[in-house]
């Protein structure tokens, strides 16, 4: 099955590789046929100038009404006309008749009626939603097996709890697809809508492009469309699982594909990359003003790299045999057999091909400097648990991560907007190497006994228990202590030490590592170290956002 | 304790729309604290007796009697559990219906979840479970609401052989217990009748008559092995067994001939 998956990545990729020559070669027509490379470039231009987003945003908005604006009063006729005899024979033979019309036919009529604005847009997919929505729910309501009625009825149930409890849970699995099917729709529909009469929004983008025969911007274009739908089918298929979840319990008791990587590449640990990012750009921004665009280039590419190196942490993980069911925490998905080590592997190096490749861009726009930091980055994320010098396996891990995921990002941030070496940047970024490493620290804290056994050598094992304990009161310690002393050296500006909120959950958790010996136990210090990290990191940035203004 | 219900059918008829005579006056009075069996060849009726009860049809000639307002509960053939609901939901519905909070809802669904052994399964939905558990579940479902009358329609017959004997010993238990007091059991098995019921009321090819209304001198509270080698209980069984057999033996050669 996962061969076959893999598989069916090959024909597309094939085919982009195969079209990209056969253009380069001459053989394809590049005005009539750009090759993908161009299309890559057309949709960075167009994303660059904020005009993609704009359509994007335009196109999201007429569907997103007119889809409410036709779900909702459809799915509740739909009801009522599937529980009611008299109202489905009023409902059903119209909304069948019209059901097969084209919804683009109505638009010039709608147009007459309404005008040529936004409400035409968003009335002519709200009517093509309400009749798809009416259709399905009736469908899901006849069906409902008569029995269960009957059930409810014998054990007391009155009209308002058997609609409640049989009759809206019963019909919802179909609710639920005709709303997926009407959106499909929906986005198909809005396309043809902006093809006339529209003055933006991605449709619009692609008729536009066509007309000046800028034929790589209606390929971006149509690429926007089609991973805008794959967001749409994936973020319904969540709303479905939550709305109906007794359907999603057996047949995939696994877990969908978005959550079991959303668990693999952990998000939620990515504060650790945008921090630094953010804290960088916030320390240029007391001498120049922001270039967002390079700002937000740099947070995608360091999100990649920490992908990165989290998959390839699992992937290595698991071949050395260091994470066991009995290792808390992470890296299940491929003790749980959710995911294959070849995909955690080949995800990791493309997380790393996007990191690199915006790198290799931020270096063309800004300077070498740039490209120096993200090749020891990538190189620090792949040998932290690669190679039989695995960083975090003699006891360097809390180091690396101290001077990459402190100094040198936040210098390479700041640099991105005034590229010169700013050595002040490095003692702003101590408070958040400290606070970093205290993550890790806990970590190892928790999995010192597993570790031991499993020969993997951390700081922790390697001071002990107690000794340990004191280095994580020191990296906790050391995050506030070295931010005062910044403040009181005149280095971080006063309102930075809106920090001090967050020193009743540093103590806590002192408390608590310095207490407990169980790994359970200690889970939650290494979940809210990482919620320290995040807060303090924030609120830093924040104090010295506030300082632009003080 | 308030006295056991008694029910009454008087000449009970039922003519379904299509002309199907189901039932044709049929009268038969359920004592109270009495577990009833009616067995009888397929068609013959007998879900339609409980469904009048359940006062899920209606009676086209004659009524049926309560001796006071009652509590009724229902296990139904297929289980019929509601898929959307948990478990702990499914077993407190009846509870829910009448107004129980939900902490009561969820003490109670605890409380037979235990006894029924199904604790581990508590948040489980329904599809998630064998068939023996969702039958457990049905069970309890109906108990819970502490009826005074338990209507069972062929609750064990789409159960495999060795789980189906596990699930009578169970009813016989919590009947011991006093959990089910009158109780009205329909089903194909006639040791499953004997093994279960005070008294085995026979019924005919359709539409259904009482052909027979025993209460077989079976000595109960002892182990079904030790039940079934009871002559008194090899008894009963012959005799029902030859009557239903005539029946439906008469049904085919009806059939054939037409
Ligand atoms: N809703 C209905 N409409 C018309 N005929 C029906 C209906 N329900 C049952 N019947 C018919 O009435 C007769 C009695 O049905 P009933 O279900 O009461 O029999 P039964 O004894 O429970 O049978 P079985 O042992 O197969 O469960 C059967 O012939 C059946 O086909
Ligand atoms: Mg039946």
């Amino acid at each position: 099955m996962n061969q076959s998956r893999w598989l069916t990545w090959l024909s597309p990729l094939l085919l982009l590789v195969l079209w990209e020559g056969a253009v380069q070669l001459g053989l394809l027509n590049r005005v009539f046929i750009p090759p993908p490379s161009e299309v890559v470039v057309a949709l960075a231009k167009a994303l660059r100038d904020g005009s993609m987003q704009h359509d994007v945003l335009v196109s999201s908005q007429r569907i997103g009404l007119g889809f409410l604006i036709g779900a909702l009063p459809g799915t509740l006729l739909g009801i009522w006309s599937g529980l009611n005899r008299t109202v489905l024979a009023l409902v059903r033979p119209l909304a069948t008749m019209l059901y097969p019309v084209p919804k683009i036919a109505l638009l010039p009529l709608v147009i007459v009626v309404l005008g040529i604005g936004e409400v035409s847009k968003v009335a002519t997919v709200a009517v093509s939603v309400f009749l798809m929505v009416v259709i399905h729910t009736i469908g899901g309501v006849l069906q409902i097996d008569q029995r269960y009625f009957e059930a409810a009825r014998v054990f007391g149930a009155n009209q308002r709890t058997v609609f409640r409890t049989v009759a809206l849970p019963a019909s919802l699995p179909a609710i639920v697809e005709g709303w997926k099917l009407a959106m499909g729709f929906a986005l198909t529909l809005i396309v043809g809508v902006e093809f006339v009469g529209a003055n933006d929004g991605i449709g619009y983008r692609i008729w536009q492009s066509y007309e000046l025969y800028a034929i790589a911007d209606m390929m971006a274009a149509v690429c926007v469309i089609a991973g805008l739908g794959w967001v749409v089918t994936v973020v319904l298929d969540e709303v479905a699982r939550l709305v109906v979840p007794w359907q999603y319990t057996v047949k995939e008791s696994r877990m969908s594909v978005v959550r079991t990587w959303w668990g693999a590449v952990r998000p939620w640990s990515y504060t650790a990359a945008i921090v630094p990012v953010l804290l960088g750009a916030a320390i240029a921004a007391q001498h120049v003003g922001l270039n967002w665009w390079l700002l937000i280039l740099a947070l995608i590419g360091s999100i990649a790299i920490q992908g990165g190196t989290n998959l390839m942490n699992d992937y290595y993980d698991y071949r050395k045999g260091t994470d066991t069911p009995a290792v808390k925490g992470t890296g299940g998905a491929l003790l749980r057999g959710d995911l294959t080590p070849t995909q955690i592997f080949w995800a990791g190096i493309c997380a790393f091909g996007i990191g690199a490749a915006i790198g290799l861009y931020l270096v063309s726009v800004t300077g070498p400097f740039i490209f120096w930091l993200g090749l020891c980055s990538v190189a620090v994320g792949y040998f932290y648990t690669a190679g039989p010098f695995a960083l975090a396996y003699v006891g360097l891990g809390e180091i690396a991560v101290f001077i990459f995921m402190g100094p040198v990002m936040v210098l390479g941030s700041y640099y991105l907007q005034i590229p010169t070496v700013a050595w002040p940047a490095v003692w702003v970024s101590l408070p958040v190497a400290f606070v970093v490493a205290a993550i890790l620290h806990a970590n190892n804290l928790r999995d010192i006994d597993t570790d031991r056994i499993n020969h993997k050598r951390t700081l922790a094992t390697i001071f002990g228990r107690d000794g340990a304990r004191i280095e994580y009161y020191v990296l906790v310690g050391g995050t506030f202590v070295s931010q005062w002393v910044l403040v009181a050296l005149g280095v971080a500006p006063w309102p930075t030490l809106v920090t001090l909120i967050m020193l009743p959950l540093a103590w806590k958790l002192m408390g608590i590592a310095g207490r407990e010996v169980d790994p359970a136990a200690l889970q939650p210090v290494l979940r809210q170290t990482a919620v320290l990290h995040m807060r303090f990191g924030l609120l830093y940035v924040l104090g010295w956002v506030i300082a632009l203004w003080v | 304790m308030d006295s056991g219900v008694v029910v009454e059918f008087a000449h009970l008829g039922v003519t379904y729309a299509n002309g199907v005579v189901a039932l044709s006056d049929l009268s038969l009075t359920l004592a109270a604290d009495q577990a009833v069996c009616v067995v009888g060849p397929s068609g013959c009726g007998k879900t339609t007796l409980l469904r009048v009860l359940a006062g899920l049809e209606k009676a086209t000639n004659g009524e049926v009697q309560l001796s006071r307002p009652a509590t009724l509960a229902m296990v139904f053939q297929q289980g019929l559990l509601f898929p959307w609901l948990s478990v702990a939901d499914n077993i407190s519905y009846g509870l829910m219906t009448r107004g129980a909070t939900p902490p009561q809802c969820r003490a109670a669904a605890r409380e037979w979840s235990e006894r029924m052994g199904l604790q581990r399964f508590i948040d489980a939905y329904p599809h998630q479970l064998s068939g023996g558990m969702q039958q457990r579940v049905g069970l309890a479902r109906a108990l819970a609401v502490n009826p005074d009358l338990l209507l069972l329609d062929e609750p064990f017959a789409a159960l495999d052989a060795q789980t189906r004997v596990l699930m009578q010993e169970l009813l016989v238990d919590l009947r011991q217990q006093g959990l089910c007091r009158s109780m009205l059991l329909v089903t194909h098995a006639i040791d499953e009748a004997l093994l279960v019921g005070d008294r085995v009321v026979v019924l005919s090819a359709r539409p259904g008559r009482i052909i027979a209304d025993v209460t077989p001198a079976v000595t109960h509270g002892q182990s079904f092995d030790e039940i079934r080698a009871q002559p008194a209980f090899m008894q009963a069984f012959t005799t029902i067994w030859q009557l239903i057999r005539r029946e439906v033996e008469a049904q085919l050669h009806e059939e054939v001939t037409l």
